[in-house]
């Protein structure tokens, strides 16, 4: 080992690279399969993974405070302080109880989604038209068949518009969870930030975009596509 | 919101009064108590959602009854590759490891070791004594730093293994231009420019290397300091944000030319050299074999190694992965 390490040819790179020029095809393309592509699915993981559980934990909230309404004020107040705290603070705050980690980050993106999914989906089914809930309880429906086969569906529109809102900010958000995580498309933007390079930086932030739209128009699709009534009715 | 404002009588029934008892037990149609039942399904929807959390958090593999050794790296381009060097080397050696790459500064990365969140970590002997031990003075030669550095992490229950032969030092550089206007050689030469901007990074303030002491040790009276991220200095000095800024004598953005280092007439920039700091414990867990993997990837990392590895990913934009792994392959360790 006297001689010292063999050091391989690493190449040079091309003139666009070199110059730091706006944005380079060739390398893009040449770094999809092993940079973009896998930092998009982890964003997508991420991000589905916060959305569902706070779907989940935002729909308890909300039926029990339908139910029950001395719960909507603590619940709102609760999840609304929440949705103010800085993400960047957020993080910092449970890096010393959580650590460096997938928790970490997904407690701080369910925490964000609680307030606008809460206050959706309680909105939706508080705005069902009192004649069809007395309607459907003169038909001796118990309160459960209500929830489920007339209030939640007529309540489907302004709950879509609910998760359209939050994942498309939990997109946002998770780019900011490489503060924590070296995952996601912001693990890209930060660490093209550091050593600066056009490319990955310009690259991985127009997916995010592409991502986000994309997201939002297939929500809107499920919406259209879970609520057949309100198409024919516009189109009668 | 204005809509969670309403009263809980705006949804319940008209015939019943909603009194202030529980609204839910006057209300006939119901079978059960629905306070009962939303507990249990909420009982439920917290399983559910505890399980997705634990489905998207890595669970630690244990393989082979030894434990995942987890591996830090700090926020810049050597550490990047130097971290995956270390990964892609236990890796082959047939150990189970994870990487976590860009954590943070010294003292960020520092905190997540000795609570148990990583296990080891490439650090530089001269940044230990200086942001860790705070001390006020700095050894006179590359051996007396690691000793001192070693020394001063045994107290906190970790220890260090091999250092590099490498050294990637804190050095002052100016644009030529600037250097050549004033007559500026050495450190010192800067009283020669009037009021001087420094940019430096945000771990390299105070302390026996940091910003404070070293213009007060070189007597620069007129000078301003701007905190700037390691990697963005250079962009600072060629816009004329700043006029002279702490760099690292390895970064291949010094390399591509374009600067001018000042001489350090005083020695103030101390030893620089890396060496992997492990928590107690990690190395009687994983075996003797453990080490000497570290210290043979260690031995290779001489000044042209690394500042080749730092060009490759810095300016042809390989991934740290990539260069790491075809540095190892060329010396037979993958």
């Amino acid at each position: 080992m006297s001689a010292g390490p063999v050091i391989p040819d690493y190449g040079s790179p091309s003139a666009c690279v070199a110059n730091n020029s706006t944005f380079c095809v060739d390398w893009f393309t040449a770094h999809w399969s092993n940079l973009f592509w896998p930092a998009l699915v982890q964003h997508i993981e991420l991000t589905v993974i916060a959305v569902v559980a706070g779907f989940v934990i935002a729909f308890l909230m909300a039926v029990l405070a339908h139910f029950q309404g001395w719960f909507a004020m603590p619940a709102s107040a609760l999840s609304s302080f929440l949705y103010t705290v800085p993400p960047l603070a957020l993080f910092q705050l449970l890096v010393p109880v959580t650590g460096f980690s997938v928790l970490t980050v997904e407690i701080a993106l369910i925490a964000y989604s609680l307030y606008l999914l809460f206050t959706t989906i309680l909105t939706g089914l508080r705005e069902v038209p009192e004649d069809a809930v007395r309607a459907a309880r003169g038909m001796g429906l118990t309160r459960r068949q209500i929830l489920f086969k007339v209030e939640l569906p007529m309540s489907l529109p302004s709950l879509i518009s609910g998760l359209r809102v939050t994942t498309v900010m939990t997109i946002g958000t998770v780019a900011i969870a490489a503060y924590v995580i070296d995952s996601g498309l912001g693990s890209l933007i930060l660490k093209a930030l550091q050593s600066p390079f056009n490319t990955q930086f310009i690259g991985a932030g127009a997916l995010a975009v592409i991502l986000a739209l994309t997201a939002d128009g297939l929500l809107v699709l499920a919406g259209r596509l879970l609520t057949p009534w309100a198409r024919s009715r516009k189109a009668a | 919101m204005r809509g969670l404002r309403r009263t809980p009588a705006a949804v319940s029934p008209a015939p019943v009064p909603a009194a202030n008892a529980a609204p839910a037990t006057g209300r006939r149609p119901l079978r059960r108590p629905p306070a009962r039942r939303s507990s249990r399904v909420l009982a439920i929807c917290a399983a559910l959602v505890s399980v997705a959390a634990l489905s998207g958090c890595g669970a630690v593999s244990e393989t082979a009854g030894k434990p995942t050794v987890v591996i830090g790296a700090k926020e810049f381009t050597e550490q990047w590759t130097i971290g995956e060097l270390y990964k892609q080397a236990l890796t082959h050696a047939g150990y189970n490891v994870e990487l976590k790459s860009n954590i943070g500064s010294t003292t960020v990365i520092d905190g997540a070791l000795t609570s148990g969140q990583i296990d080891l970590y490439p650090e530089y002997t001269g940044v230990i004594l200086q942001v860790l031990a705070r001390s006020r003075t700095v050894p006179h030669s590359a051996a007396a730093t690691y000793r001192a550095a070693k020394a001063y992490e045994e107290t906190r229950g970790l220890t260090m293994l091999d250092p590099t032969p490498f050294q990637n030092r804190d050095a002052i550089a100016v644009k030529p231009a600037f250097a050549k206007k004033y007559g500026l050689k050495t450190i010192s030469d800067l009283k020669k420019a009037g009021h001087v901007v420094f940019a430096e990074y945000p771990d390299n303030m105070e302390g026996a290397l940091g910003y404070r002491d070293m213009v007060k040790s070189y007597g620069l009276h007129n000078t301003e300091v701007k905190t700037l991220n390691i990697g963005l200095q250079y962009s600072a000095l060629d816009h004329g944000q700043v006029d002279a800024a702490d760099v690292f004598t390895t970064d291949p953005q010094l390399a591509r030319g374009g600067y001018t280092l000042l001489d350090d007439t005083k020695g103030y920039y101390g030893f620089q050299n890396v060496a992997p700091v492990v928590r107690k414990g990690v190395q009687e867990k994983q075996g003797p074999e453990f080490a000497r993997t570290l210290n043979r990837v260690d031995a290779l990392l001489t000044d042209q190694a690394v500042r080749e590895m730092n060009r490759a990913v810095d300016t042809v934009r390989l991934a740290p992965s990539e260069v790491a792994a075809r540095f190892l392959k060329a010396n037979d360790i993958s």
